[in-house]
């Protein structure tokens, strides 16, 4: 009976203490602003409450035996205070988390179009949807501020730049031969179709120690992850077919296109100023698989196999009616394979591997020339989140460019040259604030040609100066092998250097974005020569420079289903390289760049319309007969392009595209013969586009059980 | 003795009753409150309060789940598209915790699809090709995990109705799986959990009609 008794008080004694009591504070951020909504609450109970607009919490509890508070609100970092008892009020600070949404991005030299990038300015769509530049991904960018048009190339010239200081990066591997080849004067295409990226990051200037061998522009380009569902595409177009399948496994996928472009049919239909015996043939093959390893791990393999031909008759300079037989070709093969993983919470391990394999033969009556490369890029790196405040990136490549050249004229020449550039770089990030960013990086070259060492620092910085706006600065050096052509005839030619100063400022809102950037960029032991073809007069001592400002505006917002953006750039730039006699504009360059893209979508033709309107001043080029060095003007150029995309139902679709609707004679520039004639002039002709006008057609068939998807987005 | 025990056994009992009776009171009062609750802050405490359930009922995904909902539902509540897209990947998180607890399941892929197409319906022009693939991938995953999900096909439904107005092409397709969505509802039998998602047969009705009027 005692015994019982002593049970009954127990009980009575844990009702008692179990009694409630109150647990009152306030929760503020560390500059004192109260934190409404936050969740506060006795770990591993229930009991708890959300904080008011004050940041005032209070609640009851009969827990006796939890005195952790738990305090967690989105964006803070979550916080523990262990309390002394259940009766005194507790006042909280909560530390701001730096994340994706709130953190300050450096945006100097830097136009990012990735799938929910917060300082997007530019869509991975924008990349296919955008008219005149026939879903080819350097044509997209063209429209962007610090690009200057060269049409009669195709490629990508940066602030400045030639189009070959401006490198592909495939997953953070390096892309030998980029462009697929084309006839003397036409535009190339990029090899690589922009179906396969979910993100760009084309950067102007200014770009992570990561990245080498690129004295202008790095094209960074990330592949798509998983596909999730199957589907079989069909185009039929007037340059050719494609047929295209994706698999989806459990944890693995698989994508595989071939594609076939002749442009016999085209050419027929459309006059061409060239004569052509056989019009541009290619086969292309992509295929991708990608693994998940493990939960965090990715394994991602990508092959890209081509082999084209073109042959066709160029008119003498100066005897137009002697026709010079001119043949192409190309066979290219891109293997690349990357893997990231987790290591841990804080480790991440990325590593890579790219092997390419190019072969060119290009004859023009007896003369021919054959290169053969073979590009080899290894790369590790790994990633070290200290904090959200404090992250570490470091790691080393490896670069091997194996290239001959055989020049066969009557006689054969070979050149060769075996070079292995070899890289360590490491990177800190650190937010002082979610609104002041800084990057520091470093890296390290060497050249096996040169048997020299190069350290180049990056530096950036970024401050958000208000909710929509902030500014960004960025110092860097680069190098770059100057042209193999210079290299195969001296390897031991030094690295040329590039010097970028950046300041950026850029208001972004709600559908709204604006930026503009100012630049100074300043080149040094470039290649300088009287004859390419004499090493003997080689020196690497010329310099230049190129400033400039760049505006880009875009709104999709102001009005309904349609979007546009306009650029603006302008550049000052000057070199002594080549075989320039002393500091001149090269040929590529234009003052002024302007364009206009506008994209609308209208619901009753349930069609999407897009036009582009290109602008670009004119461009010196060196005329023979005059004494004066590059004191030729071309004629500005001008473009209006226009594509229509129509649905015709949901998985069927037509588009249609035409470049330069009004037919305007543009002139790239001017080529003169290498001797003077009878008369003691140099005989010379208009470099101008094979035809006034690109039209293009295509009916895009989609087949997959997923009524959601078709090819639109790859138009 | 045998008294002792009684006691003993009893007491141990209620303690035990008392914790599981406390389950079962919040989600059954907090349930409710997150589909009628009008304003944000009134919400947030709600999500909250789930929350901290499903912080100290590791082993229990329902409180993810309407924390989910919570968030789908606060993200109507702004206009502009930072605060729809805060909350909506909010919800996309709880799923995910969820999921940590009940993997594969149809009521959560529903439920991933369902904030996939509110992403979607926040910024159409931009993101209506990207995520019109997500959202019938997430419902179709879902029919497959659970042929007879009602509430997978009432949303299906939905986003058929939605494309077919945008591209034209007549509602019966998206009126067949709205009659199928109501046919499952009506099979709906009281589930053995009390807190499994039950919700969406008013509004199917709602869309049927107007869907099924449309399509004559």
């Amino acid at each position: 009976m005692i015994k019982t008794w002593v049970i009954l008080l127990l009980l009575l004694f844990s009702y008692t203490a179990s009694s409630q009591s109150l647990i009152s504070g306030r929760v503020t951020s560390k500059s004192g602003e109260p934190l409404v909504g936050v969740n506060v609450y006795l770990d591993g109970t229930y009991d708890g409450a959300t904080t008011d607009l004050e940041g005032f919490f209070a609640f009851e509890t009969y827990e006796q035996d939890s005195f952790n508070l738990v305090v967690r609100s989105i964006g803070y970092h979550k916080a523990s205070v262990v309390l002394e008892d259940h009766l005194s009020p507790v006042e909280i600070e909560l530390k701001e988390e730096i994340n994706e949404l709130n953190a300050v991005v450096i945006t100097a030299g830097s136009f990012n179009a990735s799938e929910g990038s917060k300082q997007e300015v530019l869509r991975p769509l924008d990349v296919v949807t955008t008219a005149g530049t026939t879903a080819d991904v350097p044509g997209a960018l063209n429209t962007l501020p610090g690009t200057q048009t060269v049409g009669e190339t195709g490629r990508l010239f940066v602030r400045g730049g030639e189009g070959r200081e401006t490198k592909t990066f495939i997953d953070g591997m390096l892309v030998h031969n980029e462009y697929s080849p084309s006839a003397p004067n036409t535009p190339g295409r990029s090899r690589f179709s922009p179906f396969m990226f979910k993100g760009t990051n084309f950067t102007t200037g200014g770009y992570s120690a990561e990245y080498g061998q690129a004295l202008s522009s790095a094209l960074i380009l990330n592949s798509k992850d998983i596909a999730e569902t199957n589907r079989t595409d069909l185009s039929l177009m007037t340059v050719g077919v494609d047929a295209s399948t994706t698999r989806s496994f459990d944890k693995s996928s698989f994508a595989g296109k071939v594609q076939y472009t002749n442009l016999t049919p085209y050419f027929a239909l459309v006059n061409q100023n060239l004569s052509w015996d056989k019009a541009p043939e290619e086969f292309n093959g992509n295929f991708a698989y990608r693994k998940k390893t493990s939960k965090t791990g990715m394994l991602k393999l990508y092959t890209n196999i081509s082999s084209s031909s073109l042959h066709l008759y160029e008119e003498d300079i100066v005897h137009p009616e002697i026709q010079h037989p001119v043949t192409v070709t190309n066979d290219y093969a891109h293997v690349n394979a990357s893997y990231r993983e987790l290591i841990n919470d804080r480790w991440g391990l990325k590593t890579g591997m790219s092997y390419t394999r190019s072969k060119d033969f290009a004859a023009l009556d007896q003369t021919s020339q054959e290169e053969l490369l073979h590009g080899f890029h290894s790369k590790l790196a790994f990633d070290y989140q200290h904090s959200d405040r404090l992250s570490i990136m470091t790691g080393a490549e490896v670069i091997g460019t194996n290239q001959e050249q055989w020049l066969i004229d009557g006689s054969t020449a070979l050149f060769d040259f075996n070079e292995l550039i070899t890289a360590t770089f490491a990177e800190a990030e650190l937010f002082a604030s979610s609104s002041l960013a800084f990057k520091v990086g470093l890296r390290a070259e060497h050249n096996s040609l040169t048997n020299r060492q190069y350290l180049d620092p990056r530096l950036s910085a970024a401050y958000k100066t208000g909710e929509n706006s902030q500014v960004s600065v960025a110092y860097g050096q680069f190098r770059q092998a100057p042209d193999r052509q210079v290299t195969y005839l001296d390897n031991e030619a030094a690295n040329e250097r590039a010097q970028h100063y950046i300041t950026n400022y850029q208001w972004s809102h709600e559908g709204r974005s604006f930026r503009i950037e100012a630049y100074d960029k300043r080149y040094q032991d470039l290649a300088r020569y009287t004859n390419v073809f004499d090493p003997t007069t080689y020196s690497f001592d010329g310099r230049g420079h190129a400033r400039g400002v760049d505006v880009f505006w875009r709104d999709s917002k102001t009005f309904a289903n349609t979007d546009y953006w306009v650029s603006y750039s302008f550049l000052d730039t000057k070199r002594s390289y080549q075989n320039f006699p002393g500091s001149f504009t090269p040929s590529f360059a234009s003052a002024h760049n302007f364009s206009v893209v506008v994209k609308k979508f209208i619901n009753s033709i349930k069609s999407q319309v897009g036009g582009t309107y290109s602008f670009a001043s004119s461009r010196p080029y060196n005329n023979p007969n005059e004494d004066r060095f590059m004191s030729g003007r071309t004629p500005a150029y001008h473009d209006l392009s226009f594509n229509i995309s129509y649905l015709y139902s949901n998985q069927v679709i037509v588009h249609a595209m035409v470049n330069n609707l009004l037919a305007i004679n543009n002139v790239f520039g001017y080529e003169y013969a290498s001797e003077t004639g009878e008369n003691g002039i140099y005989a010379g002709r208009p470099i101008t586009p094979p035809a006034p006008r690109f039209i293009f057609l295509g009916v895009f068939i989609t087949l997959s059980k997923n009524k959601g998807i078709n090819q639109l987005p790859n138009l | 003795m045998k008294k002792n025990l009684i006691i003993i056994i009893f007491s141990v009992v209620s303690t035990g009753l008392m914790a599981n009776g406390a389950f079962e009171r919040v989600m059954g009062e907090s349930i409710p409150a997150i589909f009628s609750s009008d304003n944000p802050e009134n919400l947030q405490q709600i999500i909250n309060k789930l929350d901290r359930v499903g912080a100290a009922e590791t082993d229990r995904w329902e409180p993810h789940y309407y924390v989910a909902f919570g968030y789908l539902r606060m993200s109507s509540m702004y206009d502009n598209l930072a605060d729809k897209d805060k909350y909506l990947d909010l919800a996309l998180e709880a799923v995910a915790k969820g999921e940590e607890v009940l993997p594969d399941d149809a009521e959560f892929e529903t439920l991933r699809g369902y904030i996939q197409m509110m992403k979607l319906n926040a910024d159409p022009a931009n993101r209506g090709m990207q995520y019109s693939g997500l959202v019938f991938g997430s419902f179709q995953k879902a029919i497959a995990l659970s042929p007879n999900n009602p509430r997978a096909h009432f949303l299906l439904g939905q986003m058929q109705y939605g494309t077919a107005q945008f591209m034209g092409g007549g509602n019966a397709e998206a009126c067949a799986t709205m009659s199928k969505s109501l046919e499952l509802f009506a099979q709906q039998t009281n589930p053995e959990n009390p807190f499994a998602p039950s919700w969406g047969k008013e509004s199917a009705e709602r869309s049927h009609q107007q869907i099924c009027k449309d399509s004559e």
